[in-house]
């Protein structure tokens, strides 16, 4: 009877059942939870959901943008000055750093600090590149702490200005535009100097932050098997965005987060991922490339009927990939320069190379093939991913042409080119295809299949003749890939092409300091153009991730640019 | 026999100290700096990283540093804060709840199979045995895991509505976890070693069956219970104790592809993520610790070898 009662008690007083989600994450997981130790998308899939960035991306923007998170509103601009303005009462995590184990708010200094420890090469950063040469007198103050016998958190900053707890500003050298998508990002993720300075090293595995969800206990995070993350109880009133469209958002105004609680599964094999989706185990899943013919069509990649009839629905997913299946080094004497005749040599080997017959053979032709570096859906993605100034394959006529221009009729005189590329997955496959295509032509390729760390050494030594490779965008802008060919970024800087345009450093600095606008887009497309006309790679292809979903999880708009959207998510108790 | 133990500890020291030597070479054929900084690395970072690491010292500086401060509290590269040791003393758990029921199982079934086997020698279902060992010998692992893991946990759920063994996962506080989550990856390999292992215990088993004094033995009266349990089973042994001690080393080890695919962090999975990562402390805490078992393993093989068979003296 008594038992009766409190059920019936609980049932009154409307405590629903646990809402867990069950998410994958297809890798061995993020090796660090630090915010400035972190660098890959497995850190940024856990993290986002623990710490917070000053802005975020709109959820329901059909193209990327920017609104506040911890802000209060979009900051003031007056010359190179930004007034910011924190939203009051976010709170850390409760823990025991703090006095009394109770979370404080967030405040200016706390802003400040986070960026600071990015500059400290005593935390490891991996991300310095985020505030380098961008806020004024921040370089000169990370050369002199870091010379200094300790790195001081407290001393100024020229352009790093605080007006009261909720408000600073910050002064930069010069206007850059990308500083907001590095806000966005989380390796500038708010941390409270409590918990950096209490766990000192350890901190990398207890996470401190304001996120909807936290890390109970440093052993819910398991390595390389999963993490279990918990409903931030102290989290601000917090809503589901309303959406910018005719149509209101079911779930508009809701409180978020959803979920309790995230079991996160970390599988570096995709076999157990796939079945344990199948077997109703996970909420959503990426399809892997092998199983993609099980659940779509191939021919129309339209999702089958047995598993619309489940409720399951699929979300498609455009990456921003720039995916080169030749670069050259262009200091290489053989293949590289800049004369009418070298760049002959490369247009011929690109007009060899069958990009659509390599998609549709090793990505079940989902991958998008374009010119140029520019990711789709960015602006500077010229109409259709094709551009004028491309030299794609496959066309062996003005291949030949061009070889024979180049001062290689048929390929003779020409030795062998040294190809690096990598050896896993199908890795030799794909090379006998770029080698058979060359092979037309009458290019022979000398094939180096190697590990990633040994391509990267060799790319970034510039002993890589020609290479594949794969860039993926930091943020969405193109500015980020265009910054591939910036002469000053050349090996072993992200420029690994060794590419050096006087004409296109001018522009690359022009749009540096531009806000998005036609005359920014034109001028992407420029430079676009410059650097295909040039030929310093065969590209590119940028890949379409495919994420199913049941039924029983609600809302889902996945995305890769930014992953903080697990706190949108919910769950149908009702729903298979 | 303890000064023969001790001798044989000695001369193992540059053996181990060699083994080391080896691992650090091979980790430091291609350089992991560039990688573990990942993109947007500039040459300063990588100067620094470097420095961090302690690689841009000289070689021997380096195996000299490992070898006079060596302990397990060194932090892992990958998991700041967290020491190879800790790591380690995590991991070999599950690896063993999985590799020593599997031992036990393939040796006790093996051993079994061998004996039917030896017994009925010449007959069908000798034949048929050892023909179902060839064949089990030369399917892959990798298949044994894919399908295991599709037919033995997937399927048997959609067959049974019950999900008996889970396709991947490990939580020691879920209820019946051992059979829930390490009775089928046991299964895969008893599944795997069982044809290897039958063949050799039945050749061995065979061999010492037909030598001189079992026939003795028999042109003696002996019973045939006798002759077996005395004169065949117990020389047997020797072949038998070498192979199963051998086998102990890699339990601690655990099966990199079974732990990768069940998704158990056992130390093959640990090994591979670190081998991966460049994490070269805890390559090298694995190594060292493994290489210390395998070689005390070996002297006791050798001590064990004199307590079966009174014909070897350990000198």
């Amino acid at each position: 009877m008594r038992i009766a009662l409190v059920i019936l008690a609980c049932a009154s007083l409307g405590l629903a059942q646990e809402k867990v989600l069950r998410l994958p994450i297809r890798s061995d997981g993020p090796k660090t939870l630090d915010p400035v130790r972190g660098s890959t998308q497995y850190e940024a899939q856990v993290c986002e959901q623990i710490y917070e960035t000053l802005f975020q991306y709109s959820y329901l923007a059909e193209t990327p943008r920017l609104e506040p998170l911890l802000l209060e509103d979009m900051p003031k601009q007056q010359g190179l000055v930004y007034r910011f303005k924190l939203k009051k009462g976010v709170r850390f995590h409760d823990d025991p750093c703090f006095p009394g184990g109770k979370g404080r708010e967030v405040v200016a200094k706390d802003v400040f600090y986070s960026w600071k420890r990015m500059a400290d090469d005593d935390n490891s950063p991996r991300s310095w590149w985020l505030y380098e040469e961008t806020i004024k007198g921040f370089d000169a103050y990370r050369a002199a702490q870091n010379k200094a016998a300790t790195f001081d958190y407290d001393a100024p900053v020229e352009g790093l200005r605080i007006l009261n707890d909720h408000e600073f500003e910050v002064e930069l050298n010069m206007p850059v535009y990308r500083f907001f998508y590095v806000l966005s990002m989380f390796q500038t993720a708010i941390v409270p100097r409590e918990a950096a300075e209490k766990y000192g090293e350890t901190f990398s595995s207890h996470a401190v932050g304001t996120g909807p969800f936290l890390l109970r206990r440093e052993e819910d995070w398991q390595r390389t098997k999963g993490i279990v993350l918990h409903r931030n109880p102290n989290y601000r009133d917090d809503r589901f965005p309303e959406g910018g469209g005719d149509v209101r958002h079911e779930a508009a105004g809701k409180r978020i987060p959803f979920a309790d609680r995230i079991d996160v599964t970390f599988f570096s094999k995709d076999q157990p991922m796939w079945l344990e989706w199948k077997a109703g185990n996970l909420d959503f899943v990426q399809v892997p490339a092998e199983n993609f013919e099980e659940a779509y069509t191939k021919r129309k990649r339209t999702l089958r009927k047995e598993w619309e009839e489940q409720g399951v629905r699929s979300n498609p997913v455009p990456l921003l990939d720039f995916i080169w299946h030749c670069g050259f080094n262009m200091e290489d004497p053989v293949v590289g320069g800049y004369t009418e005749e070298k760049k002959a040599l490369r247009q011929a080997i690109s007009y060899a190379i069958n990009l659509d017959q390599i998609n549709d053979s090793f990505y079940n032709g989902i991958n998008t093939v374009y010119d140029g570096m520019i990711s789709p859906g960015l602006d500077g993605y010229p109409p259709d991913g094709h551009s004028p100034a491309g030299h794609r394959g496959l066309d062996l006529e003005k291949a030949r042409a061009l070889l024979a221009k180049a001062g290689y009729p048929e390929g003779k005189g020409l030795p062998p080119l040294e190809y690096w590329t990598q050896s896993g997955a199908n890795g030799p496959e794909q090379t006998e295809a770029v080698q058979r295509d060359l092979a037309a032509i009458g290019v022979q390729l000398k094939t180096r299949l190697i590990d990633f760390s040994q391509l990267s050494e060799a790319v970034h030594e510039k002993r890589a003749q020609m290479f594949s490779y794969a860039w993926g965008s930091d943020y969405p802008d193109g500015e980020n890939n265009l910054a591939l060919f910036f002469g000053p970024n050349g090996a072993p800087g992200s420029n690994c092409f060794n590419y050096k345009n006087a004409a296109y450093d001018e522009l690359y600095r022009q749009i540096r300091t531009m806000s998005p606008s036609p005359e920014r887009t034109e001028l992407y497309a420029k430079m676009r153009d410059m650097v295909l006309e040039d030929c310093p790679f065969v590209g590119s292809m940028a890949r379409i991730r495919f994420y199913l979903n049941r039924p029983r999880l609600k809302h889902l708009r996945p995305s890769e640019t930014y992953f903080n959207w697990f706190k949108y998510l919910d769950i149908d108790p009702d729903g298979k | 026999m303890w000064q023969y133990v001790l001798r044989k500890l000695l001369w193992n020291i540059p053996v181990y100290l060699g083994i080391l030597l080896v691992v650090m070479l091979a980790l430091r054929v291609n350089d992991p700096v560039w990688v573990r900084l990942g993109k947007n690395a500039t040459q300063e970072d990588y100067d620094r990283e470097r420095k961090d690491l302690g690689l841009d010292e000289p070689f021997l500086k380096q195996y000299g540093k490992l070898l006079w401060g060596f302990d397990l509290e060194r932090q892992s590269w990958d998991k700041p804060g967290r020491s190879v040791g800790k790591e380690l003393s995590q991991a070999v758990w599950p690896s063993l709840w999985i590799a020593l029921p599997a031992f036990v199982l393939t040796t006790l079934v093996a051993l079994g199979i061998a004996l039917v086997a030896a017994f009925r020698r010449g007959h069908a279902l000798d034949r048929w045995l050892m023909a179902g060992a060839v064949v089990g010998m030369s399917i892959s692992y990798v298949v044994y895991i894919i399908l295991g893991q599709y037919f033995g946990a997937y399927k048997l759920k959609e067959w049974t509505g019950a999900e008996i063994f889970a396709i991947q996962g490990y939580d020691t506080k879920r209820a019946f976890w051992w059979v829930h989550f390490c009775a089928l990856p046991v299964l895969i390999n008893v599944a795997l070693a069982i044809g290897y292992d039958s063949r050799f215990y039945r050749a061995v088993v065979v061999e010492e069956a037909t030598r001189d004094h079992v026939r003795t033995a028999r042109a003696k009266g002996l019973g045939e219970r006798r002759v077996w349990l005395r004169h065949v089973l117990r020389n047997a042994l020797i072949p038998v104790i070498t192979h199963v001690m051998i086998t102990l080393p890699f339990l601690v080890a655990g099966e990199i592809l079974v732990e990768v695919f069940f998704n158990i962090p056992g130390m093959g999975r640990t090994l591979i993520t670190a081998i991966l990562g460049k994490d070269f402390p805890m390559v090298q805490g694995f190594t060292a610790v493994f290489a210390a078992i395998f070689i005390i393993t070996n002297i006791l093989t050798d001590v064990l070898y004199a307590l079966v068979d009174p014909r070897v003296r350990l000198s």
